[in-house]
């Protein structure tokens, strides 16, 4: 079978190389029954259209965030805070893990089978400006563009800045001009390819854990023989493992190559400092979203993890 | 009908610079983050589209080019040529029509939200639709129109 | 598969030569890839609609409807007045200001109608008072009139910046270059070409009452000229998104039509509400099953294959970029700007990467190219509308409207092509 797959990055950026790595892995152990076609920079639509034509068996796979428009409780997946180190985020989001499990729930009932979790990094603020008391969730009059998803709003609202919505289309231009002067929703890598040239300062704030899924459509998994669902399967489970192993050095890999190439500021941030923000962010912020979710739906994941 | 089409677009169309404005005005004037704003201009947007596609359907003012129409000579040949056009614009029409309608029912079945507002996307997504079955009846009294004036032309 | 696209395309030009409206070409297009090519037509919706929503297209509304208003409010025939009053007197003048007063209202409207409309009815009967041909004069403002497209904002700039995911901004200002060196263009030619009629000219007018009269025009006219200052300042200078600007600029345009300048009355500023949906609708539907077309090929990774398809044919890039400008000229001849930028550019963007030509200056190369289309029979939406407006027989405009884009356009697109800077100057002087 021939499979189509979209991802959000451009050509050559890691995840590229790592998926075309899996379709070649997947080639040979099916004996080249099942080719998979990468897509890469969300030619195929962004990803919240892509999860559709997914759920509708239009495009086969993707390895994606969690489009939220279908199932709102699917942002449980990008609660801001829920992490705050690679430890944690590894029981909460790696194999058998508590969101990881309800996620695959989700999926399914979307007709959607989900084949691995992707861990990508934790996100920070990115800032074309100097940054004003970076350690401190206290008002600092800095603008910035945030994705139309609640839980970044009221998160960067927490943190003390002006929160834009403006469209990811227009948002490297805005920046550019000064409409808005930073961007929360995205990590070093994220910035690194998509805002290079206004990324004056980064802080790591760990906003929320970026855990991408590679999914399937059911109906194009269905049409795949026994053996071959076992090997496809069998390979996702490698391609996870895979990534949990490097997924921590690499992000220290990305925030040096700003500080390197880019000549970006990486604000240095304390224990106190991180734990303060995360504190406002969970007084402030988690009481919405999970009333938003449903709140003893949501709850109920919390407990799991331990919050 | 010409009426309320101009005061229901106008209508529409002044909505939507004016939520835009707003969003200028509320950032870089007052400095505060309005949220939803600009998920809640998609629905009229969106039906300003559709509408103004049908009112285009109504007043005959779809782009066209009317390449062929230069060596026409004949009132008689340019009837027969607008009523090609139409026979071709319905048959396409309909076939979009059946997948506008798919895309429908997918959007009430799934019943998807807007990211902070919650507001359910299936009161734009039936625009379409909507839009579309206006379009094809249209479409449909304009070939009636050339189909008389083609019937009458032919009993003289 | 690709010989099934262009059985599609064909399909396409054959029910657009019928007189079909564009929506249903494309639609005819999507039938043949889903019938014959086995394309899947299922999710195509889902993602068509979420295109059609993109608040960047947002902005082509806004700025339609701004032009429409200027040209019935009295804001467009004030800005003429003001650049009338520095060169009417001049032996060919007014020639010269048709060209210009299209260039300073293509800095408000984003669409290349607005000039002819605006200031087609005052201009047209004032050049043939004064001596010059009245098809030439028609065929002189309608040509200019597409300036709208070539100086920011721009209607074409922001479908091809969308469509090809390059910075808006940047695609404002690679047509720049080349549409002000159409409008001297134009301007040089029409100087030239006056020599020939037997002009009327007014008694030139001392240093003195030429000041007082810039004066007082100026000030009648601030009002309108503050309007690309506070287009083109906000969004260069930060403050918002074009999208955000093209709303500011109606908000603006109202008032100031209604109260200062008078010609906005409810009646037709219903009407240019109205007017303004309708053709945006038109555009849109169109844009939705066209995007769906696009998908389709990109889906069967059709570009991919033109791009080995046209290099096993030849590589040169003077020669392939000859080629792009006659297959353009070709296309314009009997499409519109939209449909030719949303057609052409993501199916040749893989093309110019690979033989070096930047996404920015492909923007200006297609935007001088497709704004060209308007004028260019024959379907050519600019100059039938200007043979409208001009009360002349089209027949009779096309001559001087081909010497004029021999003259005037045709240098211009190959200089885009050919000498990258003329497009690139100005956004790299703006860092993108
Ligand atoms: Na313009
Ligand atoms: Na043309």
């Amino acid at each position: 079978a021939d499979l189509k797959m979209s991802h959000v990055r451009p050509q050559d950026a890691t995840i590229d190389k790592e998926l075309r790595a899996f379709a070649a892995q997947v080639d040979t152990a099916t004996g080249g029954d099942v080719k998979i076609e990468i897509f890469p920079a969300s030619a195929l639509g962004d990803y919240t259209t892509v999860q559709e034509r997914i759920s509708v068996g239009a495009i086969d796979m993707a390895t994606q965030p969690a489009g939220t428009a279908a199932d709102r409780r699917m942002q449980i997946s990008s609660f801001p805070f829920l992490a705050s180190n690679w430890e944690e985020a590894r029981k909460i989001y790696g194999p058998d893990g508590p969101v990881r499990n309800v996620m695959a729930d989700l999926y399914a009932e979307q007709d959607i089978t989900m084949l691995a979790a992707y861990p990508v990094y934790f996100g920070g603020i990115s800032l074309n400006t100097d940054p004003v008391n970076p350690g401190e969730p206290a008002a600092n009059g800095i603008k910035v563009r945030v994705p139309g998803i609640k839980s970044f709003q009221l998160t960067g609202e927490a943190l003390g800045y002006i929160p834009s919505p403006i469209p990811f289309s227009e948002a490297f231009t805005a920046i550019q001009t000064g409409v808005v002067d930073g961007v929360i929703g995205s990590g070093a890598e994220g910035y690194y390819a998509s805002f290079r040239d206004v990324t004056k300062a980064y802080i790591p704030a760990n906003t929320h854990f970026e855990v991408w899924y590679m999914i399937i459509s059911n109906g194009s998994l269905a049409e795949l023989d026994a053996e071959d669902q076992e090997a496809l399967k069998a390979a996702a489970a490698a391609f996870e493992a895979q990534r949990w192993t490097v997924a921590e050095s690499d992000q220290a890999a990305w925030e040096q190559k700003l500080t390197d190439d880019l000549g970006t500021t990486v604000v240095a941030l304390t224990p106190e400092q991180l734990s303060a923000m995360a504190a406002k962010v969970r007084s402030d912020v988690w009481p919405v979203v999970l009333e938003d979710v449903g709140a003893d739906w949501g709850q109920a994941i919390l407990d799991k993890v331990g919050q | 009908m010409d009426r309320f089409s101009k005061y229901l677009l106008t209508a529409l169309i002044g909505v939507v610079a004016l939520g835009q404005f707003v969003q200028v005005v509320t950032r870089y004037v007052l400095q505060i983050p309005v949220m939803g704003l600009e998920e809640t201009m998609l629905y009229p947007t969106l039906w300003l589209y559709m509408l103004g596609a049908v009112n285009a359907s109504r007043e005959n003012t779809h782009i066209r080019a009317n390449v062929l129409e230069i060596w026409l000579k004949t009132p008689r040949q340019h009837t027969i040529l607008a009523i090609v056009g139409e026979i071709i614009s319905l048959a396409v029409g309909l076939w979009l029509l059946s997948w506008a309608w798919d895309f429908t029912r997918y959007s009430w079945r799934v019943w998807k939200e807007s990211p902070t507002l919650y507001i359910p996307t299936f009161y734009s997504d039936v625009a379409l639709v909507i839009g579309l079955g206006l379009m094809m009846l249209y479409t449909l009294v304009h070939l009636w129109s050339h189909v008389r004036i083609l019937a009458k032309g032919a009993e003289q | 598969m690709i010989e099934i696209a262009l059985l599609s395309i064909a399909v396409l030009v054959l029910t657009l030569t019928l007189g079909v409206p564009l929506p249903y070409c494309f639609g005819a297009a999507l039938m043949v890839m889903y019938f014959i090519g086995d394309v899947t037509m299922k999710g195509m919706m889902i993602w068509g609609f979420q295109q059609m929503g993109n608040p960047v297209l947002l902005a082509i509304p806004l700025f339609v409807l701004a032009g429409t208003i200027m040209s019935e409010s009295g804001i467009a025939a004030s800005l003429l007045r003001f650049v009338n009053a520095f060169i009417g007197h001049v032996r060919g003048g007014l020639g010269v200001v048709a060209a210009v007063s299209c260039a300073v209202i293509g800095a408000i409207s984003g669409s290349g109608l607005t000039g002819i409309a605006a200031i087609g009815p005052l201009l047209i009967p004032e050049m043939e008072k004064r001596g010059y041909p009245r098809e030439y004069a028609t065929a002189l403002i309608a040509n200019s009139s597409i300036l709208g497209l070539l100086i920011p904002p721009s209607v074409t700039m922001i479908v091809y910046g969308w469509v090809t995911d390059t910075s808006i901004l940047a695609c404002f200002l690679a047509t720049l270059g080349p549409g002000l060196l159409i409008m001297v263009n134009f301007s040089v030619v029409n100087l030239w070409m006056s020599r020939k009629f037997n002009l009327h000219l007014d008694e030139k007018p001392t240093f003195s009452e030429l000041t007082s009269e810039v004066t007082k025009r100026g000030i009648h006219a601030f009002p309108a000229l503050l309007m690309p200052v506070m287009i083109l300042g906000g969004i260069y200078g930060g403050i918002m998104t074009p999208t955000e600007a093209a709303a500011l600029s109606v908000i603006y345009a109202i008032p100031v039509g209604f109260l200062i300048y008078k010609g906005l009355r409810w009646d037709n500023f219903l009407m240019a509400g109205k007017e303004a949906a309708t053709a945006v609708g038109a555009i849109m539907v169109m844009i939705l099953f066209s995007m769906i077309l696009g998908q389709m090929f990109v889906y069967e990774s059709i570009p991919q294959q033109l791009v080995s398809a046209i290099f096993g044919i030849t590589e040169n890039k003077v020669l392939l970029l000859i080629f792009i400008n006659i297959l353009l000229f070709l296309v314009g001849m009997v499409v519109n700007d939209v449909t030719a930028i949303i057609l052409i550019a993501p199916l040749l963007l893989p093309l110019m990467t690979a033989i070096g030509v930047s996404p920015v200056q492909f923007a200006a190369i297609m935007g001088v190219n497709t704004a060209m289309g308007g004028v260019t029979p024959p379907y050519a939406s600019i100059l039938y509308l200007g043979a409208r407006i001009g009360n002349v027989k089209v027949t009779k405009v096309i001559p001087p409207a081909m010497m004029l884009i021999v003259t005037g356009y045709v240098p211009v697109v190959f200089l885009t092509s050919l000498w990258p800077d003329l497009s690139l100057f100005l956004p790299r002087l703006f860092g993108y």
